[in-house]
């Protein structure tokens, strides 16, 4: 059976989707008091499992789903071997570098060096300051990051930017992308390897109606 | 004091350990049949060794803390490849040797604390035959020993068969700037990287064809030849599948020809080989090997013996995979109800043991017969033999 990992929250709805389109109904999933954490689909052919964003690469990678819908972002900070199908699209946003808009910073490397940066992605975050070459003091934090610059706990920090809004409402502003994320299909490498049909052909129908930036 | 054993590492039990030993056991048994002889490469070795000539990433190494640059070894081969070129350099060749022990790897856990990885690998090297002779007698020797494991038809046993060669051909067909990332997106399956170079439609095309061609080896070789012309590589590599194939089918064994799969580590440069097994909700590597010519050619100064092919099975793999019944005789219970009787019931025991059946001490009197039962009931021993008081 095709076990697909999807993230629960922003991209769920176009998730389910994209394998409604494929051949794959997981609506069961966007049920109102659904508590299920899997799922089969309409057809009996597979089942989805409903996991928090940043598991979906780690149930792929483990094989245990043979494929996943997981924004690229996460992909860039958990660095697992999963395989990247296909860009579907939806989910776009920005991972910026953002600071006081009264800071005086309009640029990563002006900032100063060992510096205080707060994250939820410190993995993207160290290999951004690194490849500027500029030492800076990586802060974790698991949410609120805008919060680091607001108390002053930190100069900067680097997170998922989509509309803006949020920086704004807090005197932040962006002031440099690391990268665009969008929400990618993913799958585990050996599985495709092994597969016969079944899996490359739900791939290829998902992209038969991906519309990735850009098209 | 620490009770957990460090991260990644597990402490088997013994109904594991048996379970190890007897697929070791079997696969030994194949080996031996074929000629191959046991060695017994050191747990640890210079680094530059085990990085064997980049195929390594040192990062995955577990280093010693020594006044050299040491660190246990992550795989095999390239121990023996070593002692192959240097205190077995006299032996005819080719050199038909087999090894079995730990492995160690090491890798980032999410939060960039060290996670190792402890493996048993029971496998063969054979070292100085550059012939595709020595790739069939391989692969033979590889189903031969899958053959001897037990595996059943619900474990869809296949066996992933690329060449480094070949791939290198084709590759060889893009710019030269674009090789190495072409290489990786392959290998990785990555089809998004392979979106994204800079090529031409139709070369991005066809690496996107290649990235889905695999199969049944002469519908493979067949498109192979489309793009690479006869090419006495693919005559060669499609020789070798025919010697292969009737053993391949007679084990119930699927040959699936993969031009763009490549193994974890990048010690290989010619064939190479994973065999694969459905297990209970995930596929399953079992083992994997193929050619390192050039390894053995940074040990060795005669350029005709700089060859060697080989392959390692994980044997905890196959082990959680077949699960092998392991029957263990119930041990007898030697007990006694008084501390004087101790030497006696030693006596006793020695004598079970020599009519060869499996016996136990109780350690220390037991105050009568009753309990001493419960205790050999409790310890899964199949009966008690009391000596009174």
């Amino acid at each position: 059976m095709i076990t697909v990992a999807l993230a629960k929250g922003a991209l769920l709805k176009d998730s389910v989707a994209r394998f409604a389109a494929a051949g794959l109904d997981f609506a069961g999933l966007l049920e109102p008091g659904n508590r299920q954490l899997m799922v089969p689909s309409a057809c009996g052919q597979a089942r989805a499992l409903l996991v928090r964003n940043a598991d979906v690469p780690v149930y792929v990678a483990y094989g245990q789903a043979q494929l996943g819908v997981v924004g690229y972002d996460v992909i860039r900070e958990h660095q697992l071997p999963v395989a990247q199908l296909l860009d579907l699209g939806f989910g776009g946003c920005r991972m910026s570098v953002a600071v006081k808009a009264s800071s005086g910073y309009r640029r990563a490397s002006e900032l100063p060096a060992h510096c205080r940066v707060a994250s939820k992605f410190t993995g993207c975050a160290q290999a951004f300051f690194d490849a500027l070459d500029l030492p800076v003091e990586l802060i974790h934090l698991a949410g609120s990051v805008e919060l680091g610059p607001i108390t002053g706990m930190s100069e900067a920090i680097v997170d998922l930017v989509a509309t803006g809004r949020t920086l704004e409402e807090n005197g932040l502003i962006a002031i440099e992308d690391l990268f665009h994320s969008t929400a990618r299909l993913v799958g585990h490498p050996l599985a495709l390897r092994l597969d016969d049909g079944p899996l490359q052909g739900i791939v290829d129908r998902i992209a038969l109606v991906a519309t990735p930036r850009g098209r | 004091m620490a009770l957990q054993p460090a991260a990644g590492v597990r402490d088997l039990n013994p109904r594991e350990v048996e379970g190890n030993r007897r697929i070791a056991d079997q696969l030994a048994a194949v080996y031996r049949l074929w000629g191959y002889q046991e060695v017994a490469p050191p747990s640890f070795e210079r680094l530059d060794t085990l990085e064997a000539g980049g195929g390594i990433d040192g990062r995955e190494l577990v280093r010693l803390a020594s006044d050299e640059p040491l660190g246990l070894r992550p795989e095999l081969t390239a121990s023996i490849a070593r002692a192959a070129s240097t205190r077995l350099a006299d032996r005819p060749r080719p050199l038909r040797l087999w090894a079995m022990g730990s492995t160690f790897r090491s890798s980032m856990a999410e939060g960039g604390s060290q996670r190792l990885h402890e493996q048993l690998q029971s496998g063969v090297e054979l070292l100085g035959a550059q012939t595709a002779a020595a790739d069939v007698e391989l692969m033979r020797l590889l189903l031969a020993a899958a053959g001897a494991l037990g595996l059943q038809a619900h474990h869809q046993p296949r066996l992933l068969v690329g060449h480094h060669g070949v791939l290198s051909a084709l590759l060889r067909q893009l710019p030269e700037q674009q090789q190495g990332t072409a290489r990786a997106a392959l290998t990785n399956f990555d089809p998004l990287a392979l979106a994204q170079l800079a090529l031409p439609d139709s070369d991005r095309q066809r690496l996107g064809n290649l990235m889905r061609l695999r199969g049944e080896p002469a519908k493979v070789l067949y498109q192979l030849e489309q793009w690479l012309g006869p090419i006495p590589l693919l005559t060669e590599l499609g020789e070798t599948l025919v010697a292969v194939a009737p053993a391949a089918e007679r084990l119930g064994v699927q040959l699936q020809l993969d031009p763009s799969f490549q193994p974890h580590f990048a010690l290989y440069d010619g064939l190479v080989l994973k065999l694969v097994c459905q297990g209970q909700e995930v596929p399953v590597e079992i083992a994997s090997g193929g050619r390192y010519d050039a390894l053995v050619g940074r040990f060795c100064p005669e350029p005709r013996e700089a060859a060697g092919v080989g392959f390692g099975f994980d044997v905890g793999a196959v082990r959680e995979l077949v699960a092998p019944a392991i029957e263990s005789p119930a041990p007898v219970l030697v007990a006694y109800g008084n501390p004087k009787h101790l030497s006696a019931a030693l006596n006793q025991l020695e004598a079970l043991h020599q009519a060869g059946t499996c016996a136990e001490l109780l350690s220390g009197a037991c105050s009568n017969q009753a309990e001493a039962e419960a205790l050999g009931q409790a310890r899964g021993c199949g009966r008690t033999l009391w000596i009174a008081p």
